[in-house]
């Protein structure tokens, strides 16, 4: 069993992972461009890590001030939790069951606990990627400034290795269930748009109570005052937290080895049970959704079939067409824009508005100056932040795979289709722009004019995000895919718009501290706005100018 | 009429996977364009359709230039590609009328012509389901609507007949002729020898990016001073050339 999990997991992995580069390229300029490549996304990686370094310094710097630092311990590996649990939510439903090697692999005498073995290798290995970024980083920053020891080292790697393992078998497990009632369903679609919009909401239920505190105020001030107290807050978060937290922090060595050892073996136990029950179920559900049943014929209606349209909206009707009916498409490119705005925010204020700890916080009236240039620009960076999920400009060429030649043959000048193409990304940015704005509002209250200006920055923001994404999409375009995972998930250049859009939040608070002595608020979120809209013109004219060398790789 | 004049092509520097190709697609002709695998038929096509960049020569479709007038020289032609698998998220009706859109087909006339190539097709019926459901060769078949829909005066087709029932196969080739007889042209390429030998009026033979022969089947026997089929002579002058 071991070597054909071994081999599927490989296969599966080097499939997604294909043509990366570019497979028609000459080896020389392959090799010059592949370093250069690599360069960019060494550099790409180290700046990412330095974002992260930087905020972990601070952030246990403090904490080691009053005495908590292990609190810092529990928050990194709850984040780990939530998001590992989140992602894996969307990829698992996607590598498990959408994906399109299924087709290839059913068929294949192989059991179905290797293939579920196998594809939660692969859900695994790509979670890790963001585990060590998210979680060696700051880890490694707090041995060292917890001046720990070599054990404290060998510790955090064999809970980095272990710790992520049950949310992806958790998001897996709970796939693994609502999929086996896909055989009964007839119209597949709907299923499996009705079955993941429900497995998300129980895992975002989940997320929530995992941040739900029911400390009371007596035991809050006692945590507070015994050192590294705050921590036991977050243990009962996560069934594995307290084991991963006594697994790192040396109370005796004998604790800490007893801890790792229970996180070890506890992850093994869920993973033999997660192995036997993908066993019983996964063939209910893939196969459910290979073979749909009987094909209804729907007669055509006569009447409305036949209607010409423009070709702006026949155009970008295909576009959503395509994003809204293929499950992945749609839980990668647009839920995002709907969902993250709403669980950050809502997560974030929740507790703060609610009666937590027995203090009632009202944010409204905590925040003074409504018309602070730092508000301004602090609700801007959240919804840059949120900009970097949105990867419908980021894939709008690679999900059309060999299709995208599609655009060079048809009668239509190519810079008209990548407006096409860039517009559902625009629509979905201003939509999760106003979403935030409308949220922030019903928190904030603030002037609707300063609101207004705030809004209009921020879909400027959206359009240059979206053009300048379709560049990085057509200069490196992920044509060749079994998989349409491999078109959003396993690809590196999705990792452009998170670097572009930290740098770009790093950019607006360097320059808002700078000037926010002499500059009016007003005045300062008018000037953002126009650089936005001037930088989105010169992308564009330079996106015309070129079409006919970014288009050189679609072939 | 489809010219291509000089036509050089290289994907890796110093190695030409086209060699100064000049071919001429008479209008009133079935021409078929026959090669071993990695010959160069798929890049000589994309190059036509203005999918790949041409390093040297130009192309020319009823007199317009690919490199120069490129959205008039695609109105000129309608093109299938070697893969059916179109946009497959997207229903039969759906992918036609995008099509029809593009190219600017009116309410009246789309109705027509929807319903006569999907007819003779026999895909009328199946239309308001998505595409992902068809089997190969329904998908090819609406791909062949789809391309015809505008009635271009050139076909262009990369093997047309692969997934094709018989009989679709037949009446697809009963098309062609029919195009053929208004003056207009198709030009195709294809493994299968039998369909060569007996549709086209010419054929042209590529191998290793250099057009070897072309000429009617007739020629092809004179020349080699051979009454052998087009499979053996096929076979002999693509072998000569390795």
């Amino acid at each position: 069993m071991k070597n054909k999990v071994m081999v599927l997991t490989k296969v599966i992995f080097k499939n997604s992972f294909q043509n990366m580069e570019t497979a028609k390229s000459t080896n020389e300029s392959k090799n010059k461009k592949s370093k250069s490549m690599i360069i960019l996304y060494i550099f790409a990686f180290i700046y990412l890590a330095g974002i992260i370094g930087v905020f972990s310094n601070g952030l246990i710097k403090e904490l080691i001030a009053i005495n908590q630092e292990e609190m810092f311990l529990g928050l990194i590996l709850l984040a780990i939790a939530i998001f590992v649990l989140i992602q894996t939510i969307f990829s698992a439903i996607n590598l498990l069951y959408y994906s399109k090697d299924n087709e290839y692999i059913l068929p294949l005498p192989i059991k179905p606990s290797e293939i579920v073995a196998a594809k939660t290798n692969v859900l695994l290995i790509t979670e890790y990627s963001i585990v060590a970024i998210l979680g060696l980083i700051p880890l490694t920053i707090y041995g060292i400034l917890t001046s720990a020891s070599i054990l404290y080292y060998i510790s955090m790697l064999i809970v980095l290795i272990a710790f992520p393992i049950i949310p992806v078998l958790i998001s897996s497990l709970l796939v693994l269930i609502v999929m086996s009632f896909a055989k009964f369903t007839k119209n597949r679609n709907r299923f499996q748009l009705i079955a993941t919009l429900f497995i998300l909401v129980v895992v975002f239920a989940l997320s929530f109570t995992m941040n739900d505190s029911t400390t009371t105020p007596e035991q809050m001030a006692q945590m507070v005052i015994k050192a590294n107290g705050l921590v036991e807050m977050l243990r009962g978060a996560f069934p594995t937290l307290g084991m991963a937290i006594d697994g790192l922090t040396n109370v005796s060595l004998e604790n800490q080895i007893l801890n790792l050892f229970l996180l070890v073996v506890t992850t093994t136990v869920i993973y033999i049970i997660y192995i036997a029950v993908g066993q019983k179920l996964y063939l209910k559900g893939a196969v459910g959704n290979l073979y749909s049943g009987k094909k209804n014929k729907k007669k055509l209606d006569e009447a409305k079939a036949f209607k010409k349209s423009t070709l702006f909206k026949t155009y970008v009707g295909k576009e959503f067409k395509i994003l809204i009916r293929n499950p992945i498409f749609l839980m990668q490119c647009v839920l995002p824009a709907i969902l993250f705005p709403i669980l950050i925010i809502v997560l974030t204020f929740a507790g703060m508005k609610g009666e937590q700890n027995g203090v009632e916080m009202d944010i409204t009236s905590m925040v003074t100056n409504k018309t602070s240039i730092y508000l301004g620009v602090g609700i801007l960076c959240a919804i840059q932040f949120f900009l970097m999920f949105i990867y419908i400009s980021a894939t709008a060429i690679s999900r059309d795979g060999q299709n995208a030649v599609f655009m060079k043959y048809i009668p239509v000048p190519l810079m008209k289709q990548i407006d096409y193409k860039v517009f559902p990304n625009i629509v979905m940015t201003t939509f999760m722009n106003i979403l935030t704005i409308v949220m922030v509002e019903y928190l904030l209250k603030l002037p609707i004019i300063y609101l207004l200006l705030i809004t209009i920055a921020g879909i400027m923001m959206g359009v240059l995000q979206s053009y300048i994404s379709i560049i990085v999409d057509l200069k490196k375009p992920k044509l060749e895919w079994s998989s349409e995972y491999a078109v959003v998930k396993q690809n590196m250049n999705l990792i452009w718009p998170v670097i572009l859009g930290l740098l770009n939040i790093t950019v607006m608070i360097i320059l808002t501290v700078v000037v926010s002595g002499f500059i009016n608020s007003y005045i300062f979120i008018c000037i953002i706005a126009v650089v936005y809209l001037f930088l989105t013109m010169l992308v564009r004219n330079y996106i015309e100018k070129n079409t006919i060398k970014l288009f050189e790789k679609i072939y | 009429m489809i010219k291509i004049e000089n036509v050089s092509k290289s994907y890796v520097k110093g190695k030409k996977s086209i060699d100064n190709l000049n071919l001429e697609i008479k209008d009133g002709e079935i021409f078929g364009f026959l090669g071993p695998n990695g010959a160069g038929k798929t890049t000589t096509i994309k190059m036509i359709t203005g999918i790949l960049n041409i390093d040297e020569g130009d192309i020319f479709i009823d007199g317009k230039s690919i490199t120069k007038e490129p959205i008039d020289a695609k109105k000129e032609f309608g093109f299938v590609p070697d893969s059916p698998d179109m946009f497959l998220k997207l229903k039969g009706i759906e992918y036609l009328n995008f099509l029809a859109d593009i190219y600017g087909i009116p309410n009246e006339k789309r109705k027509e012509r929807i319903e006569e190539l999907t007819k003779k097709f026999e895909i009328y019926d199946n239309l308001n389901s998505e595409m992902q459901s068809y089997s190969h060769g329904m998908r090819q078949k609406v791909v062949i609507c789809g391309a015809l829909l505008n009635n271009p005066r050139n076909w262009i087709l990369d093997e047309p007949m692969t997934g094709l029932d018989p009989k679709s196969s037949h009446d697809l080739k009963e098309m062609m002729r029919k195009h053929i007889k208004d003056g207009n042209t198709v030009f195709f390429s294809t493994h299968v020898l039998e369909v060569a030998e007996k549709l086209c009026d010419r054929v042209g033979i590529i191998n290793k990016g250099k057009l070897v022969f072309v000429g009617t089947y007739e020629e092809m026997k004179n020349k080699f001073k051979e009454n052998k089929s087009l499979e053996d002579l096929f076979l002999e002058i693509t072998e000569n050339e390795e």
